[in-house]
Parts: structure tokens; C-alpha cells; sequence
């Protein structure tokens, strides 16, 4: 029953998403022919530009990141045999009276109750840089999306009514489509690693401006944990960055649509760099301060940097660490995961079989659900990794920022550097990355799991000794 | 003080603190394990039926689905046999309360919540009746000593329900109307019963036992609506109970 319920709701979610990334198409060829006409032949990008921008960043993104604020309790709840939020109802709509809508209504709610709660601001507070924190922590993460490639390029002519309008507007529609906000900024992954650490400032800024000891802690550990991090995320992606040729993203995701060992395997970064991918993953989940790496927020102990924040410029915090949930998955899938690309190994010459009879922009569409649902799974996994694990003691932050990521991030670096020299075309690389990825399910799964016995009985067993002997 | 032969030092001993090992300290697999466990959860109950039994602990999703929550308005655990629920005025059959205000409940009372004022029926010159009698639901302690030192079983305590709440205090003080509830009882030993003319049936039920019947008021003329502040009782039946453990059951 539930099962069938949950079933429909994925395909209808699934085919909502292939419309959507269709009408993004649509929508940005349709600004770029309009203003080729407004701005002269050669302007398509500002249309481009702005479709971008409000389709990927403001629907994608803040439409993610707000149904995650409910999605991280629901999903919270069923990892923990609970129900989770379902009380909040649409109670206006006349069929909704008494349907709960798997919690959904509760991000409205929660928004609702952000915006109009009481914004306090300490009186010793410093006024100007406190109002800044927020806005700093919550910029910063939205501008990275901007890179991402959700979709590829495709000719504008092949998106079904646009080759019309432009004609009628007596417009040339020869310019690509993709679905990426800056299609072609060469600094790539450094734009993202330089812009990621201006959160740094809002968590600093939040912390000092609070005048609050506990909150401005809460700051000092929230900067010292990302500077200790930032180097290992840097480190650790230099092996794809090799591995690739690139720093751009588009130009990863389009590498690994090439294939391992005679098109068998997706050179996806996954199989390339496993060790990269840990690395990247720990050091970013790291820096976007969330459990297990919560030590400078802490919201139920060791109270945090927004400690004196309330209404919506703490929800401003809040969402940005969904944003952040969001980029990183969205990295993360565009270099590890084959970004946009089928899930298939490229032999099988599905994407050029529906590309020659669909068309370009029907495989344009698949590539930004394909891309969607990787994304879906990372922030999921993520998620996944957040209500498992207990919070890292600070100590133990450092000592695994520095300790361990970083020698490992250096060393898998050295390796991959030597691997990629000996054989040009990645397959050794991937031979190595795939022994990699094997001794780590191998130990896993076979490694026979041991509860340690703090007590434990010596000599006889316990029913064969005397009643009363082993007592008070 | 004299060593006890029976603490031998080396019954059991605490081994030392022996750090992680070297599987625990590679971090990641049992990472990985433990992220597996999780979504087992996640996926049986995500994809899993509820099974809404009220008892918890003999609940069987489908699909392995685990959840232990009681949605409380919706859903409820049964109260155990001998719950002291609200009051009840036991009525007998011809509606009258059994009732013969003999003052005993309100003087064993340790809350001092009942009053009671009594009159004589008109036409029966033998039993007293309460003309008032008053619980102060907010008073009482819920000690069940009224029900057991009623001599008429008049007053009990078996509804199965919490006292309603009300949005004033003088709602809480509960007069005959609101008390008199429930099925009639009768034995055989009732003087009004005895009597020559009396045309009530002998009829017996049992002192002890569960609810199974409705406990709406008996009277109409009930001042206090039955409505959303008075909820449903829950459904009580004998194989909701959790089993009593036998006697040589090792968990007992």
C-alpha cells in the first residue's frame, strides 16, 4: 500500500523533474532569442544569463533547500523509527483539510513563523556587522551553483517552438543552450574554492559581532575547523582537476563521458580518484559545519556562533547550510559522479541511440533529470551521514583535518600524479581506483564486526557458578 | 573487615581500556556500516506500512517497517485492567443512582472533593438519596478509596477515561448530571429489589471485569454537552493486554 503510494510519488516526482528541466531549456532559449532581438545578434548570453539564474539558482536550489528544512526531519524521523512532522495542514484548500502531504505544508509553516518572529538584536551588539553575518554566510553559497553544469549545450534550434519565434522576431537561433549559470568561467573549481571561503566571514563576523563569549567560541572553532579543511578540499580535488585536464566543471562532467577500459566503465571521478572522493567528501562536510562536524554551531550543547540570532536572519543561516547540502551535492555529482551523464557504461552507446532518434534536446532533458536525481542521492546521502554519525569532538576535527586528510589528500595526489604519467589513457588509474573501491567494500562487508566486552567473565560460565557468587 | 570467600578477586575482572583496533581505526568501513544500518531503517520504513497497534510492542509493519510512535489523538494505548478512571454515579436499572448518601465516600475521602447533600424519595421511606453530590474532579487524587469504601457499589471508578479538560474551573466540579453514567447495575441482595412491590429484575454484574459497554450518560438532561472535549473512549478488549508472564518465565 505504502509501498505502491511511495513508488507513484518517485515516478511523479521523476517525471515533474524531466518537465522541468524541459521548460528551463525552453525558458532560456526563449530569453536568449529574445534578447538577440532586444540587444543585437551576439547578446543571447544576457537572456542565457538571466533564465539561468532564476530558473537553476532560484527554483533548483532554493526550492531544494527549502524542502529540505522538511526533508531533514522526515527523513530524520524514518531513520529513527519515528513518523516525523505531518500536523501542519493546507487547510485553506478545500480537499487538504485533513491531509498531512507527507509533512510537506511544514516548510510554509516554518517560513511563515521565521519571518514573523520578534529579530532581537543584543544591545552590545555591533549593529552593522551583525546584520552583515547572515548576508555573508548566505551569498557566498548560492553564487558556486553558478558553475555547476546542470545540463549540457544544446542548439537552440532543436528546442521544439523556438526556431519559430526566432524567425518571427527575424532572429538567428544559432546560439547553444546549457543549463549553467556561467557556462564559461576557465578558474572553475578555484571560483569555487576562493568563493566558499568567504563563508568563513559570516561564521566569524556571527560569532564576533554577537558579543556573546559563547558565540563568539562558537566563530573561533567554526574558522579555525574550515581554514583546517580548506586545504585538504583544495588537495584533494587537484588528482581530478589531473586526472580531467581542467579546472572547469562542464569540462570535467564532459570527460567523464569517456570510457575505461574500452568504453566498459564511465571514467566518472568516482572510479578514478576513490581516495579524492572520500577525501573531498569528509573535508566538505566539514566545511559546511554540519553534523558530524557541528562543533562550532552546537545548537543543543555547546551553543554556537548564531547563538544571539533569531527570526529570519537565523533562518538565513540555516538555509544557507541547506544551499550548502545542495552545492556540494551538486560538486560533487559534476566531478565524482559523471555529472549530468546516464549511469551507463558508454559502450552500450545509449546517449548517441537517443540523441540520433530523440533528438538533442529530449537527451538535453534526460541529462538534467539524470542530474537532478545524482544530486537527489548525494544530498540524500548526506543526510544519511548526518543522522548517523555522533558530532567529532573538536580535538578530533583538527587532528582529522590536518592528521589524516591532509597526508592522505598529498599522497593520493603523488599516486595519481605517478599513474597518469606511466599511462595516458586513465586506464590504470582506474584499475588502481577500482582495487581501491574493492579493498574497501571487501573489509567492510568480510571484516567480521566484534563488540568490545568491556566486562567480561573469566573461568566458568556464568549459570555453572555458584547462585550468589558472582553478587553484591 | 573479614574477607568474604565469596568475593574471590577473580570471578570477573574490567579489561583495560584497549583503545580502537585497526579495523575501527580505519574509520571508513565502519563508517559504512553503520550508514548501511541506517538505511535499512530508512528504506523499511520509508516504503513499510505502519501497523497503528496500540500496544507498541506487538507491532508488525510491512516490510520491516519499525515505527513505534502513537499518533495520541488518533491513536491510543489501552489502559491497563484497574485503571482509576473518572467517576462514575452507578445507576440502577430504573436510572435512579444506586446512591443511598450514607457519606462514607466523602469521609474517607483524603481530598475532601465530594459533597453530599441528601433528601428522601417520596414514595420510598426506607433509602436516602443524594440530592447533591458533588466531585471536584481538580480536588481529587484519583486514591479509589470512595469506590472502596461504598457500600452500595455506588460509585466507580471503571470509565477508562482521563477527566476532560475544560476552559473553566467550576467546569471540573462535576454534579449528579455528569456523573451519572453507564450501565445499570443490580444484585440480587438490593433492598429495593426485595421488597414485594418491586418490579426491577434481579440482575448480577460482576464487580471486577472490564468496561464492554458504553459509559454515556444515562440521563438526557446532562448540562455538559458530549462533544470534541469529552473524546472516545479507547476500544478495550481483553487481546490488546500484553500477556502476563508465567510464573518460572525467566524475565519476570
Amino acid at each position: 500500500m505504502r509501498a505502491a503510494l511511495m513508488t507513484t510519488v518517485i515516478a511523479g516526482v521523476l517525471a515533474l523533474c524531466l518537465g522541468l528541466v524541459a521548460a528551463f531549456y525552453w525558458l532560456a532559449a526563449f530569453l536568449g532569442v529574445a534578447s538577440e532581438a532586444l540587444f543585437g545578434a551576439g547578446r543571447a548570453y544576457i537572456g542565457l544569463a538571466v533564465a539561468n539564474t532564476v530558473t537553476l539558482v532560484l527554483v533548483v536550489v532554493m526550492v531544494i533547500a527549502s524542502l529540505l528544512t522538511v526533508a531533514e526531519r522526515k527523513w530524520s524521523s524514518m531513520m529513527q523509527d519515528r513518523i516525523g512532522p505531518n500536523r501542519a495542514r493546507l487547510a485553506i484548500i478545500p480537499g487538504l483539510k485533513n491531509r498531512s502531504l507527507g509533512g510537506i505544508p511544514h516548510f510554509m509553516a516554518d517560513g511563515l513563523k521565521m519571518l514573523t518572529k520578534e529579530d532581537t538584536i543584543p544591545a552590545q551588539a555591533s549593529r552593522g556587522l551583525f546584520a552583515l553575518a547572515p548576508m555573508l554566510a548566505f551569498g557566498p553559497v548560492f553564487v558556486l551553483f553558478a558553475v555547476v553544469p546542470v545540463a549540457p549545450a544544446i542548439p537552440a534550434a532543436d528546442i521544439p517552438g523556438i526556431a519559430g519565434i526566432a524567425s518571427s522576431w527575424g532572429v538567428n537561433a544559432s546560439f547553444p543552450v546549457a543549463l549553467t549559470v556561467a557556462p564559461n568561467l576557465d578558474i572553475g573549481l578555484l571560483f569555487i574554492f576562493a568563493l566558499s571561503s568567504i563563508a568563513v566571514y559570516g561564521t566569524s563576523l556571527a560569532g564576533w559581532a554577537s558579543n556573546n563569549k559563547l558565540a563568539l567560541l562558537g566563530g573561533v572553532r567554526g574558522a579555525s575547523q574550515m581554514i583546517a579543511y580548506e586545504v585538504a578540499l583544495g588537495l584533494s580535488l587537484v588528482g581530478c582537476m589531473m586526472a580531467f585536464s581542467s579546472l572547469r566543471l562542464d569540462q570535467m562532467t564532459a570527460a567523464q563521458s569517456a570510457g575505461l577500459f574500452g568504453g566498459a566503465l564511465p571514467a566518472w571521478g568516482l572510479f578514478l580518484q576513490p581516495a579524492g572522493f572520500l577525501l573531498f567528501f569528509a573535508a566538505a562536510f566539514a566545511e559546511t559545519k554540519r553534523a558530524p562536524f557541528d562543533a562550532p554551531e552546537g545548537e543543543s550543547e555547546v551553543v554556537g556562533y548564531f547563538v544571539e540570532y533569531s527570526g529570519m536572519r537565523f533562518g538565513m543561516f540555516m538555509i544557507s547550510e541547506f544551499v550548502e547540502i545542495v552545492v556540494l551535492s551538486a560538486i560533487v555529482t559534476s566531478i565524482f559522479l559523471g555529472g549530468y551523464h546516464l549511469p551507463l557504461p558508454p559502450a552500450w552507446g545509449v546517449e548517441p541511440w537517443i540523441a540520433a532518434h530523440w533528438g538533442s534536446f529530449a537527451l538535453g532533458a534526460i541529462y538534467g533529470l539524470c542530474f537532478l536525481m545524482k544530486l537527489a542521492v548525494m544530498i540524500w546521502v548526506q543526510l544519511l551521514i548526518r543522522w548517523s554519525l555522533l558530532r567529532f569532538r573538536y580535538d578530533q576535527i583538527q587532528t582529522l583535518g590536518w592528521k589524516i586528510l591532509l597526508p592522505l589528500a598529498l599522497a593520493n595526489l603523488l599516486v595519481t600524479g605517478v599513474l597518469i604519467l606511466l599511462d595516458q589513457s586513465l586506464d590504470l588509474l582506474g584499475i588502481v581506483g577500482l582495487a581501491e573501491l574493492a579493498l574497501l567494500i571487501g573489509i567492510t562487508v568480510l571484516y567480521p564486526a566484534k563488540r568490545p566486552a568491556s566486562v567480561r567473565y573469566s573461568g566458568q560460565p556464568l549459570a555453572a557458578q555458584a547462585p550468589g557468587a558472582h553478587g553484591h | 573487615m573479614a574477607h568474604d570467600p565469596r568475593h574471590t578477586p577473580h570471578e570477573f575482572h574490567i579489561e583495560e581500556e584497549k583503545g580502537l583496533t585497526w579495523f575501527e581505526r580505519l574509520y571508513v568501513p565502519a563508517i559504512l556500516r553503520g550508514l548501511a544500518v541506517t538505511t535499512k531503517h530508512f528504506f523499511a520504513n520509508l516504503f513499510g506500512d505502519r501497523d497503528p497497534n496500540p500496544q507498541v510492542v506487538y507491532r508488525k509493519g510491512t516490510l520491516g517497517n519499525a515505527v513505534s510512535t502513537v499518533q495520541y489523538p488518533e491513536e491510543k494505548i489501552p489502559y491497563p485492567v484497574g485503571y482509576r478512571g473518572l467517576h462514575r454515579l452507578v445507576p440502577r436499572e430504573d436510572g435512579k443512582p444506586r446512591c443511598v448518601a450514607c457519606y462514607m465516600c466523602a469521609t474517607v475521602c483524603p481530598a475532601q472533593c465530594i459533597y453530599i447533600e441528601a433528601g428522601e424519595y417520596a414514595d420510598d421511606p426506607i433509602e436516602k438519596y443524594p440530592t447533591t453530590f458533588v466531585i471536584d474532579e481538580l480536588r481529587c487524587v484519583v486514591c479509589g478509596l470512595c469506590v472502596e469504601a461504598c457500600p452500595k457499589d455506588a460509585i466507580r471508578m471503571d470509565t477508562f477515561t482521563h477527566t476532560p479538560p475544560e476552559y473553566r474551573r467550576d467546569g471540573f466540579v462535576y454534579p449528579v448530571e455528569r456523573l451519572l453514567k453507564g450501565p445499570a447495575v443490580g444484585y440480587p441482595s438490593d433492598p429495593w429489589v426485595k421488597r414485594p412491590d418491586s418490579k426491577q429484575p434481579p440482575q448480577h454484574v460482576p464487580f471486577h471485569g472490564l468496561a464492554k459497554h458504553s459509559t454515556e450518560p444515562v440521563a438526557p438532561k446532562a448540562k455538559h454537552p458530549v462533544g470534541p472535549a469529552h473524546p472516545e473512549r479507547p476500544v478495550f478488549q481483553e487481546a490488546d493486554l500484553p500477556k502476563p508472564l508465567a510464573v518460572n518465565d525467566p524475565k519476570r
